[in-house]
């Protein structure tokens, strides 16, 4: 009963991609268990993960966010150009950089939970205004983050927690505490079905604000971290993500109509991307073929996804009960 | 006592008369039927008694008391629930999720309490006697499943009134069946029901009395305390016209007429198809000018033998001829070539473009087909859409109009046409006429058997027996994707059809399973 839940699981497909994956990077990145080398790839995968868990629950919602990259643009220029050595302003710039995502979410919410556009064309016309913004602060990449800063995003504490990955159980805690909330279980009813959530007495505009909210929280970590990662505000340091956080979800089995699938698909998404990047590293392919290769590896995945189909077609149906 | 009591209940929409002067009233603890033909504002009413519209004039008392109904949750402080004609479940959640959607119970600190929920649902579903695991996901059920379900969901509010609104719109008898069983469980706790249905065996089996509506008005009412349950009677009050008998040729005659046709040989024939665990050695002729009915529980297979043969499936082996010609139909293109043409039932789904106007429409399937000059042929193809709006009486007749602005009986009717207007040598019949008013589908079938003696062949599938008994020539009962009897003009009855379709014919339990008008 355990298994077959865990098969059915729209996340399925991507986690056995993902293992997959571990496989052939471990084959041919000899120190790929090596404590150094987690920590490392924690590093880097931790942004790209929580902008997929932030894109996930847009589209979970039945919509989908464009201005997610640039959005983090943004909240890289804003802390770089803010912040100074003292504690006090560290801690004081990255509470501004959280409530600020949470504003730039707020704002795409608003406009999409009560005026119903199309969200692909309303929030590439918001991720023009981020990245507008951004240059009008940053026009070249700069600013000025202090060591302490991007110092403790590569501390590891107590000899075997990276910081990355703490931040990664925060959001990974966050989303359990999620899906115990009433709101966030409206989330998928308004993804699944907007008529029937509606007939179901749900305030469906809220409900798409709330996802928005959420995915700005998650927005807000992946910007913090990139700041560690990156230690300057860059107006395009954020533009990757945008897009290879909607692929990461829709490998990890959201449906991009909304309703279906979950955050663990998401994380196993964004892993696997990051992974495709270190295979291609080390399996020394020139670097003119990396995207092609990236490209068609995606594709791949994707295809991955039609499991579900071929799944159905082998396991037996549910006997229907009387 | 009077739980529900309507006065001249007054709704327009953007100038077009929904109601205009309704009238109603529900006993406690009374199954009422509520009829007419499509338009004719029975959903209208309904949506205003459950507080999804503000009617614009009129009285409207519950439980003796004058009320102003502002909204849906308005209404259900009333304890007035809707089961909505349009499933309104979600069909990613389970069964206990959809049933407490809305209304979770949250502990403190707002977190779900789902043990609670999944109990509530458990009893909620138990108390019409549904068994269905609730930790399922509501994708994975049948139609009627999904229907029981939907009434649990509204059953879990604790409503004394409840709405039902075309509820067996999908199901078949057997699943109707089971609908009933539930709708007389919920009497026997004294909800009062209003009843939605173009089915009028199932308002003379269940209900107590009826109210016809006819454009917006009260035609009148029959108690079936007093007066017989005759469906007879029920059609005047619906069409306002009494039923022209049916127009069936006795059969001996068609059967002379389609062997008289018959002599170029069969118009289509399968030959051992199967397709994977779905059908199994399916073989079967269709004469020329023949209406050849596929009758059976629903999901049996019937909807594959159409789809495979209008192309929309693949992967089946066995052989096709289409006019003693193997085709290997591999796509709808191929299939429309050969001249088949299917009519879908879900018109929403597959059979319209709902934004677009009646015009392109109706004229989508000849321009796919169309080769030669480079630009289409307009002219003539308007003239043709004009010449097909008109064989279906489709009202009113502007080609220009938006398909979404018409009512369903209409849209319905455009569907139909949109694949005459091939003029296919085979039409396949997908439930075609599934929420469709007595009255339009009367003109529909007419329209088609009058085709069919012009040499059109057709295969007809419906979940509603009658339809069947009505129009067919010949009826195949299919049963887990074979078929597994076959019955002639002559012995066509609702009785037959019931017994085969369980393919119980030996197993001596008949006399369990009573017909539905027996």
């Amino acid at each position: 009963m355990k298994i077959r839940r865990v098969l059915q699981d729209p996340s399925f497909p991507s986690l056995l991609m993902l293992i997959l994956l571990v496989v052939v990077n471990a084959i041919i990145q000899p120190e790929f268990f090596s404590f150094q080398v987690f920590r490392m790839n924690c590093m880097t995968f931790a942004p790209l993960i929580l902008a997929s868990l932030a894109q996930a629950t847009v589209i979970l919602v039945g919509a989908v966010d464009l201005s997610l990259g640039a959005g983090i643009s943004l909240l890289t220029v804003v802390m770089a150009s803010l912040m100074k050595d003292s504690a006090a302003s560290i801690i004081g710039v990255t509470a501004l950089g959280v409530c600020l995502a949470l504003f730039l979410s707020l704002f795409n919410g608003f406009f999409f939970g009560y005026f119903g556009p199309p969200p692909l064309i309303m929030t590439f016309a918001t991720s023009t205004m981020w990245f507008g913004i951004s240059l009008l602060i940053m026009p070249t990449p700069g600013g000025y983050i202090p060591a302490t800063y991007y110092g403790i995003y590569s501390k590891t504490v107590g000899g075997f927690l990276p910081v990355p990955v703490i931040v990664l159980l925060v959001a990974i805690a966050f989303c359990l505490l999620l899906g115990r909330l009433k709101a966030f279980r409206h989330l998928y009813a308004v993804g699944g079905s907007e008529r029937a959530a509606l007939a179901s007495g749900i305030n469906v505009a809220s409900i798409k604000i709330f996802a928005f909210l959420i995915s700005g929280v998650f927005t807000a970590l992946a910007a913090l971290c990139v700041v560690g990662q990156t230690a300057t505000g860059d107006a395009r340091s954020g533009q990757g993500f945008t897009l290879n956080s909607v692929a990461a979800a829709v490998i990890g089995g959201i449906s991009f109509s909304g309703g279906k699938g979950n955050y663990a698909g998401a994380i196993f998404g964004g892993i696997i991307l990051g992974l495709l990047t270190n295979i291609i590293y080390f399996a020394n392919i020139t670097s003119f073929y990396q995207e092609f290769m990236k490209g068609v590896i995606i594709i791949v995945a994707l295809l991955f996804g039609a499991l579900p189909r071929l799944r159905r077609a082998l396991l037996p149906s549910r006997e229907v009960v009387r | 006592m009077k739980v529900l009591e309507a006065k001249g209940i007054r709704k327009t929409f953007a100038g077009v008369r929904a109601l205009c002067d309704a009238n109603f009233s529900l006993l406690a603890g009374e199954v009422c039927g509520l009829v007419g033909a499509n338009g004719s504002g029975k959903t209208t009413f309904a949506r205003i008694v459950s507080g999804l519209l503000i009617p614009d004039g009129g009285e409207l008392r519950l439980y003796g008391q004058p009320v102003d109904l502002r909204s849906h949750l308005h209404a259900e402080l009333y304890r007035m629930a809707m089961v909505h004609q349009n499933l309104s479940l979600v069909s990613e959640m389970t069964i206990w999720e959809n049933i407490v959607l809305g209304r979770e119970e949250t502990g403190p600190l707002t977190f779900l309490n789902n043990r609670k929920a999944i109990a509530q649902a458990e009893m909620v579903l138990d108390a019409i006697s549904v068994k269905i695991p609730v930790r399922e996901r509501v994708k994975n059920l049948s139609p009627d499943e999904k229907q029981l379900v939907e009434i649990g969901k509204a059953l879990a509010k604790d409503p004394r009134i409840l709405i039902l609104d075309e509820p067996t719109a999908s199901l078949d008898f057997q699943q109707v069946e089971s609908l009933f069983r539930a709708v007389r469980k919920l009497k026997e706790r004294s909800v009062s029901i209003i009843f939605i249905s173009h089915r009028l065996w199932e308002i003379t089996e269940i209900c107590d009395r009826l109210v016809a509506f006819r454009n917006g008005e009260t035609m009148g009412q029959l108690d079936f305390a007093s007066q017989p349950r005759d469906e007879r009677l029920i059609i005047p009050l619906i069409t306002g016209q009494e039923l022209r008998e049916r127009a069936r040729k006795d059969a001996s005659l068609r059967e002379q007429e389609i062997s008289h046709k018959g002599a170029g040989g069969p118009a289509l024939e399968m030959r051992g198809v199967s397709l994977d665990d779905r059908l199994c050695e399916v073989s079967l002729t269709l004469r020329r000018g023949e209406i050849l009915g596929l009758g059976g529980l629903q999901g049996q297979g019937q909807e594959e033998i159409l789809m495979i043969l209008a192309g929309y499936l693949k992967g089946h082996t066995g052989e096709i001829f289409v006019n003693g010609k193997l085709v290997p139909l591999r796509n709808t293109r191929h299939a429309i070539r050969q001249g088949i043409a299917l009519i879908p039932g879900d018109r929403h789904k597959e059979g319209l473009f709902l934004e677009h106007t009646v015009l392109s429409n109706l004229l989508y399937p000849k321009i796919s087909l169309h080769r030669g000059s480079f630009l289409l042929p307009m002219g003539r193809y308007q003239k043709l859409a004009a010449d097909a709006i008109h064989t279906v009486s489709v009202e009113p007749r502007n080609p220009r109009l938006i398909v979404s602005q018409l009512s369903g009986g209409n849209q319905q009717k455009i569907v139909v046409a949109k694949w005459l207007a091939l003029s296919p040598g085979i039409l396949l019949m997908n439930d075609a006429t599934k929420g469709v008013d007595v009255a339009t589908r009367q003109n529909l079938y007419a329209m088609i058997s009058l085709l069919a003696e012009n040499g059109m062949s057709v295969i007809l599938y419906a979940s509603d027996n009658e339809e069947l008994i009505d129009n067919c020539d010949r009826v195949l009962i299919v049963f887990e994707g074979r078929i597994v009897k076959e019955i002639g003009a002559e012995e066509i009855s609702d009785e037959k059809l019931v017994i085969f379709s369980l393919n119980i014919e030996h197993s001596g339990e008949k006399a369990a399973v009573a017909g539905p008008q027996g």
